[in-house]
């Protein structure tokens, strides 16, 4: 356990090293087995899991010719645009107003029972509201992401802010900060390993909530590869689609981790 | 040096009837009963006493950090109402930013306060050679000894050149040597810079070392046993111009740390009964 932390952590020059040697084989040996299971075995049908050649031909068309109304650039470029949009304005409002709450009781008393009272609320329950009030287009998703990314991002800086150790605050106090001071060179920085937590579950939040909202109706995006590949009954595409969604996630989750190293230098070595 | 106003040598600190009780009025827990201790300008007084009598107490309501539940704390004839300059404190738990270099946390200080990036260059620099930190300077806290940690802390709380400095078990974390080297520049810091400290130990051999006063504390309730002179003996028996050493081999210092232990074990027997 200790190792496999360890070895993900090395390979400081170049690319992180993701996968160990063990983690590469068992990946072998899955495509191996999906390789057979739908070929020489004959143990699931096409029309209910592709085989690797179905699989492969759906990622060529949709590369080439396109499919469900663009290509598959302009699907993950749709898709990736929303993400990436609501997790920043979700970051930026839901840490600012995690910082606002944790620093100012009196704004925490505002406000905090009216947060508390629609956090419970899934993301998705927003969907059907979201479509009334903007249609099927970009405004109805980003509002949605929106909300699924803000809440954890809120919930995750408030507690890093309360969690701050007095001693550290009593030491820069004794030592001259001001209260601005000990918001930046303090507070912020003490909160900042759950900052950082908040804006993984967000990230991974924006991912879900965007793909369900575009199952349920757009014009464009992965979601809605998706769910034409489910009305034209193409396994083939669907695990295409759905392995899009994977890389998209683990890649923009990488992008995060990086960011929080670079962000916190003291928590390395 | 030494401005006019500091010849004169009223208290610097006073706790007057200082009383502190935590948890409600009832059932509370009297940490600490009618305290009186006047600390003058540049003394050196030093507090013992057994785990839990109120030492960190006494010292975070100087600070102003905490607050009598009655009687008065004053710093220079004034209500103490909060943190100030002119007081810096050496934590027990060393308190140290762990998102700082050893440089960033020493400067902190002077970078509240505004000054001059070449002059906080200047001042960490002699602070970290003083304190045996160099090849540190970008280190975090966590990439550092226990006692490296603490001088650091050390260095913090010199850097802001305080008035008063109070300081908790500052040489608690570091090995018999280092503490050595430690008490001399101490004590070597104090004669070029005289100011008023208040020093928590355990160890009743750095406090007949460094003290002008000690202060003994029993507890339950916390409270003042008794303050001893030091400092008429020290000068009458020269131990200042001796090596520290030399000083505690001396029968003037065995017998003063002899008295100093028998008053503590004392209030352990009282407290017990
Ligand atoms: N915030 C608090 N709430 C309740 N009790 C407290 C609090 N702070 C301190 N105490 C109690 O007050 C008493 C004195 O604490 P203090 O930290 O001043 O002791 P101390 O003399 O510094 O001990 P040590 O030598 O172990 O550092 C202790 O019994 C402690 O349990
Ligand atoms: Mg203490």
């Amino acid at each position: 356990m200790a190792q496999a932390v360890r070895a993900g952590r090395r390979g400081r020059a170049g690319m992180p090293q993701v996968v160990s040697r063990g983690g590469l084989l068992s990946f072998l040996v899955v495509l191996g087995l999906w390789a057979l299971a739908t070929g020489p075995l004959d143990l699931v049908g096409p029309a209910r899991f592709p085989s690797p050649a179905d699989f492969w031909q759906s990622g060529v068309q949709i590369v080439t010719r396109g499919y469900a109304g663009g290509t598959l650039l302009t699907q993950v470029w749709h898709s990736l645009r929303l993400v990436l949009f609501g997790f920043v304005v979700a970051s930026a409002t839901g840490v600012g107003l995690g910082l606002l709450m944790g620093l100012s009781p009196r704004a925490e008393k505002l406000i905090n029972p009216t947060f508390l009272l629609l956090r419970p609320i899934p993301p998705l329950a927003w969907i059907p509201l979201a479509i009334l009030w903007f249609g099927l287009g970009d405004a109805a998703k980003i509002f949605v992401i929106w909300y699924a990314a803000f809440v954890p991002s809120v919930i995750n800086t408030l507690t890093g802010v309360r969690g701050v150790d007095r001693t550290i605050l009593s030491a820069a106090e004794v030592h001259g900060a001001s209260r601005s001071q000990l918001v930046r060179d303090v507070v912020i920085p003490a909160a900042l390993p759950m900052i950082f937590t908040g804006l993984r579950l967000s990230l991974q939040a924006c991912w879900t909530t965007l793909v369900a909202a575009e199952l349920v109706g757009a014009f464009f995006g992965i979601g809605r590869v998706l769910m034409t590949a489910s009305q034209d009954v193409n396994p083939g595409m669907i695990l295409f689609a759905m392995v899009c969604v994977a890389i998209l996630g683990a890649g923009t989750t990488w992008l995060l981790g990086t960011l929080e190293r670079r962000a916190m230098p003291w928590r390395q070595a | 040096m030494i401005s006019p106003s500091t010849a004169t040598s009223g208290p610097d600190i006073a706790f007057r009837k200082v009383s502190k009780v935590y948890g409600n009025a009832e059932g509370g827990f009297v940490a600490l009963d009618k305290v009186d201790l006047t600390v003058s300008r540049h003394e050196f007084v030093a507090i013992v006493g057994p785990s839990g009598c109120g030492k960190t107490t006494l010292m975070r309501m100087a600070a102003g950090l905490d607050f009598p539940t009655s009687g008065d704390v004053l710093v220079r004839d004034r209500q103490v109402e909060g943190p100030g300059p002119d007081r810096a404190v050496v934590f027990q738990q060393f308190a140290l930013m762990p998102w700082k270099t050893v440089r960033d946390n020493i400067g902190f200080g002077l970078k509240c306060r505004g000054a001059a990036p070449s002059e906080i260059k200047q001042v960490t620099d002699r602070y970290i050679t003083m304190m045996r930190l160099q090849g540190h300077e970008s280190a975090f806290p966590h990439q550092l000894s226990g006692g490296m940690q603490q001088r650091v802390a050390i260095a913090r709380s010199y850097a802001v050149d305080p008035d008063v400095l109070l300081m908790d078990e500052p040489f608690g974390a570091l090995d018999a040597q280092t503490r050595l080297v430690m008490q001399e520049e101490l004590v070597q810091l104090s004669r070029v810079n005289p100011r008023t400290v208040v020093f928590i130990t355990h160890s009743v051999e750095e406090a007949v070392f460094l003290a002008d006063r000690i202060v003994v504390m029993g507890r339950n309730p916390g409270r003042i046993v008794e303050i001893i002179d030091v400092k008429s003996l020290r000068l009458s028996e020269r131990w200042d111009e001796l090596p520290i050493e030399e000083v505690m081999d001396l029968e003037s210092f065995t017998h003063m740390r002899t008295r100093v232990w028998k008053l503590l074990k004392d209030t352990k027997r009282s407290t017990a009964a």
